[in-house]
């Protein structure tokens, strides 16, 4: 029963993504199928962890697919982004066209490949998260930058374009370096043990005492390089920001919540194999590459002229802090972190999205007075920077928190002075927005007083997070810790 | 190790060679279907061409599917995307060839070193097939770094990736039929996504070279130019 459902979570959407194609005659069409893709993975999510609560296990398998928690909860956040993007999507389509200023085309060709990928690319983060194989965990990491990739590139600039080129050319390489690592795990088994036992996850956790330690280190470096590429750690972030900042804001949200998730999940997996005497080798690797983002991230969101960026920014920030909270061993506060930063970020996305719409500016220095304009913008602009930053009662101040106590004094003592310049960096520019200017080049807003529903959504996923952060405060206080 | 072996270890490091020197795209696509049709051969040269046995079959189906499809499928999908883009050659390489030349030799000696360290072990397939398998992969780094066309960048995409199939091959590594599929899958689907790319990238630009696309970044940023083309309709500024 269990594992058929798994199975048919697994399948949905892409027989949904092949339908839209299909159907790309119709605009109809084309929306329905998006929205039981929408609905039928939230259910079946819901279906699925329902299950496996009630099983009372940490872990379900079968052959290649199998649920542990930590995919369990990244599955559920992945679906509800999911939802709520496609709450937000054709509006937002039309939006664009209006934008765009070509008004809704008589063909659905642009809009079902865009559609069409966004379902398969939601069936193969699924996949990423249900498999329990090396191997098929690298086949669906690589099809989510396949299937991203177009979504990229709706737009159809040249600079939607130059940046899918370069999403697809790095993120391939990188994942290209991932294959190889995982070769080299192949290698340590085969030769720690004697046999090729295959890739599966409960095959190599059994015998992870016997893996030739010198193979292993080389195939944890290159699944961390593979891996860490997609999911934006620096020094391999290079593709992050411009892809963040040039793709459609639904696609953005997407991206940051969800997809960077799905490659950390690559990261945990090869940690979690580490024999022994390796631990520590792994550990510290992960650290080093954590403090590293969170640098990169600060010096580029102190002189960052582009919000969309900015944000873009923030997210290889909050990568680096996930990958130092797993160096540390802190699981549980790093999956808080990972629901939080994913909720804030995607309610940001949507809101600078909407900023980008009625002022057709990235540019922080175009765009000033949002308070007097739009006043309900400016709120959720503040209220999302803020809660970005870790203010209560943001989820991140919690797990923030936790990890600052738990890193030691130095550790702890330069993640806690980053993470106040980050602080200083974003409440900057968001205090430039939201306030008037000093006069010059003033960009008059366009009007897009029909569209004010939109801000509904960004203002659920705020509150959304507060409870989050609000329910994991109670609960560490009442069983003293999470 | 047999000397069949070897001999198909050092065609795969000349068809490097080839692809690091070489101007002609069309010279480029060919040299990689023949590293194709070598990394097909390798699974029966270290088995020293043994008969296929009963159990095994599915290796040897995957093998065929493996060469058909490195040797046969992407360099066609590769050619079409260069008649469509209309590019011949490599005219202005950011690194000359016979520096590239120079630096993969070096590459290659260092792999060497490294390599024959790191197996440690009696097998001397694994010593022979790493350091292939690493110079393969550095060579289609240096394609991708070096050169500005977009299509040789996918060219040397496809090495890399050769160069990771050679260490799977070599190193007689199983990983599932579902899997090496898969692997193959996304492989194909990625050529055919940046095959369309490389057609958009010349009708866009009206050029495919890569390293002029530098609107997007940190310090390029020019302000007048960021207010994306995109909302070109829009920009009504002061």
């Amino acid at each position: 029963m269990f594992s058929l459902l798994l199975k048919i979570l697994l399948a949905a959407p892409f027989v949904f993504s092949v339908l839209i194609f299909i159907f790309r005659r119709s605009r109809k069409a084309i929306h329905l199928f998006f929205g039981a893709t929408a609905f039928s993975h939230l259910i079946l999510t819901v279906w699925v962890l329902l299950l496996f609560r009630s099983n009372g296990g940490d872990l379900y398998e079968c052959g290649l697919i199998g649920l542990d928690v930590m995919s369990a909860v990244i599955l559920a956040v992945t679906s509800i982004l999911f939802f709520v993007v496609f709450c937000m999507a054709p509006r937002w389509v039309d939006a664009a066209y209006e934008v765009e200023g070509t008004g809704r085309p008589k063909e659905f060709e642009r809009e079902s490949v865009f559609f069409g990928c966004m379902s398969a690319f939601l069936g193969s983060m699924t996949l990423v998260l249900l498999s329990r194989d090396f191997g098929l965990m690298w086949v669906a990491v690589e099809a989510t930058t396949l299937m991203s990739a177009p979504l990229i590139g709706f737009h159809r600039g040249t600079r939607s374009l130059e940046a899918m080129w370069k999403y697809l050319l790095i993120c391939s390489v990188g994942i290209g370096f991932a294959l190889f690592g995982t070769m080299l795990l192949a290698k340590a088994c085969q030769s720690g043990t004697g046999e090729s036992l295959g890739l599966s996850f409960a095959s190599l956790e059994a015998i992870k005492s016997f893996l030739d330690p010198v193979w292993f280190k080389a195939a944890f470096v290159f699944a961390l390089a593979g891996y860490g590429t997609k999911m934006g750690l620096a020094p391999f972030h290079t593709w992050l920001p411009d892809a963040h900042s040039e793709a459609p804001a639904i696609v953005s949200a997407l991206l940051s919540g969800a997809l960077l998730n799905c490659s950390f999940l690559g990261i945990y997996r090869f940690r979690s194999l580490a024999p022994a005497g390796m631990e520590r080798f792994c550990d510290i690797m992960l650290i080093a590459l954590g403090m590293c983002s969170l640098l990169t991230a600060v010096v580029f969101i102190i002189k960052q002229r582009d919000y969309k960026r900015m944000l873009a920014y923030s997210s290889v920030e909050h990568m680096g802090l996930v990958i130092i909270m797993l160096g540390l061993g802190m699981d549980t506060v790093l999956l808080l972190h990972i629901a939080g930063h994913s909720l804030i970020k995607m309610s940001l996305f949507f809101v600078a999205g909407e900023i980008l719409f009625v002022y057709g500016t990235r540019e922080v220095s175009a765009v000033h007075g949002i308070l007097s304009k739009r006043a309900l913008d400016a709120a959720l602009w503040a209220i999302g920077i803020l809660f970005i930053c870790g203010a209560p009662p943001s989820p991140l101040f919690l797990s923030e928190i936790l990890l600052i106590a738990n890193a030691g004094p130095y550790l702890g003592g330069a993640v806690l002075l980053l993470l106040f310049v980050v602080f200083a960096g974003m409440t900057n520019v968001m205090v430039k927005m939201i306030f008037p200017g000093d006069g010059t080049e003033q960009i008059e807003p366009r009007d897009f007083s029909g569209r004010s529903f939109l801000s509904s959504v960004p203002a659920s996923g705020f509150v959304f997070a507060a409870i989050l952060g609000v329910v994991a405060f109670i609960y560490m206080i009442s069983f003293g810790s999470l | 190790m047999n000397n069949s072996t070897a001999i198909v270890f050092a065609l795969i490091l000349l068809c490097d060679l080839l692809l690091v020197s070489s101007s002609r795209m069309m010279h480029c696509i060919r040299v990689t279907a023949v590293q194709g049709l070598l990394l097909g051969i390798i699974p029966f040269a270290v088995r020293g061409w043994a008969i296929p046995e009963i159990g095994s079959s599915g290796m040897y189906v995957m093998a065929f599917v493996n060469t058909f499809v490195k040797c046969a499928v992407l360099p066609a999908l590769l050619l079409l995307a260069m008649r469509r883009a209309n590019v011949k050659r490599e005219l202005e390489p950011m690194l000359g060839y016979a520096a590239s030349v120079l630096i993969f030799m070096l590459l290659t000696a260092s792999a060497f070193a490294i390599g024959g360290r790191l197996s440690g072990s009696s097998d001397e397939v694994a010593k022979m097939a790493t350091p292939v398998a690493v110079s393969t992969m550095f060579a289609g780094l240096l394609l991708i770094i070096s050169r500005k066309k977009a299509l040789t960048q996918v060219i040397g995409f496809l090495v890399f990736e050769n160069g990771i199939a050679v260490f799977g091959n070599g190193l007689m590594l199983e990983y599932g039929l579902l899997v090496e599929l898969g692997i193959l899958l996304d492989v194909f689907v990625l050529v055919f996504i940046m095959g369309i790319a490389v057609f958009h990238i010349s009708r866009e630009f009206s050029h495919i070279d890569s390293d002029r696309m530098h609107s997007l970044g940190d310090i390029h940023n020019d302000t007048t130019e960021a207010s994306a083309a995109i909302f070109s309709n829009h920009a009504e500024r002061g």
